[in-house]
């Protein structure tokens, strides 16, 4: 055969041979010694590779920094799906403070025209009022990101447990009812537009 | 389209209620309601007259889609108009949300002329087949 055979697959060669030798002279227990021998050789570099992945894991979430904060709560932020969650609540608050902005900037605007001002003048408090709705739109964005965030914090968890669980890989629960969440553009490629959206349910007779 | 209708907003971002809810004022729409959940809307659903419904897909608790039914297979709710309002894109999710009797679809983000269009439809053709 090839006379530049690696070291692993030259024992793997010989452990085969040495098996079926053990077989075709009938020797059940070096047959079985062979084998087993084989399949520790096997799982080896995937239950080291497991173990590195765990190590691993545990130090980058032991490395992230912690979340400063007046509460004191905040201190006990020891894993990362807290922290994923409390993301979600500084984004809500962000989120809830530039609403309260933009719908104080509303009544101003409102307040201006009511004390009477020139149709130009009009003109652009139309636009700084559209501008203010969309900003506030914009804003669905925590909506968005915190659907992300929880996904990826449900995805951190599973791993955790699967690890913990003798070392083995988390296994994929079966869920028929598994929502994929807002699509994540260059990663999902389920999702539809709005316009596919539109002619999908008027196909449906919507 | 009766601009003082009731409208129930479900979503579990109170972020996305208050926008929702923004852009409805922009509308005209003033008198609403919020649910953070499916068991929190069939509840107000149950108990307080409303016209129409925009929620959400996905929300612990109950989902949207899990209201959608339950206000279908109820008597008194059955013909209420649903929109839906969500991230969720797929087009099984899409045909599953048409299959079970909602009235219209908007996938976040959105924009506002999308919205109003998509009441405005729903309510057009509530109008047409009345």
């Amino acid at each position: 055969m090839n006379a530049s055979v690696s070291p692993e697959r030259a024992a793997l060669i010989q452990r085969l041979h040495e098996a079926l030798d053990a077989l075709e002279r009938g020797d059940e227990s070096a047959m079985r010694a062979e084998i087993d021998a084989l399949a520790q050789a096997r799982t080896r570099p995937l239950v080291q590779g497991l173990g590195r992945l765990a190590r691993e894991l545990s130090q980058a979430l032991g490395e992230l920094p912690q979340v400063p904060g007046e509460d004191h709560r905040n201190a006990e932020l020891d894993d990362a799906c807290a922290r994923l969650d409390h993301v979600i609540e500084m984004t809500e608050k962000a989120t809830h403070r530039t609403l309260d902005l933009a719908d104080e900037c509303r009544s101003l605007v409102e307040g201006l025209r009511a004390e009477g001002v020139t149709d130009g003048q009009d003109q652009v408090l139309d636009r700084i009022r559209h501008n203010l709705t969309e900003i506030a739109l914009t804003q669905s964005y925590q909506d968005l990101t915190g659907q992300i965030i929880r996904r990826v914090a449900g995805i951190v968890r599973k791993v955790h447990e699967g690890f913990s669980e003798l070392g083995l890989p988390p296994q994929e629960a079966a869920n028929d009812s598994f929502l994929a969440g807002p699509a994540v553009e260059g990663l999902d490629r389920h999702a539809v537009s709005q316009v596919d959206a539109d002619a999908l349910l008027s196909d449906l007779g919507l | 389209m009766n601009k003082n209708m009731r409208i129930l907003i479900v979503d579990d971002f109170s972020t996305m209620r208050r926008i929702v809810k923004n852009l409805l004022n922009d509308l005209g729409f003033t008198n609403t309601a919020e649910a953070d959940d499916g068991t929190t809307a069939l509840a107000a659903l149950r108990t307080q007259p409303f016209d129409f419904v925009i929620t959400d897909w996905n929300m612990p608790g109950m989902t949207g889609i899990d209201l959608l039914r339950a206000i279908r297979a109820d008597e008194k709710l059955k013909t209420l108009p649903v929109l839906m309002v969500t991230a969720e894109a797929k087009r099984e999710q899409i045909i599953e949300a048409a299959q079970n009797g909602v009235n219209g679809y908007i996938i976040k983000p959105f924009t506002a002329q999308t919205l109003e269009e998509k009441v405005s439809k729903i309510f057009e053709r509530l109008a047409a087949t009345a």
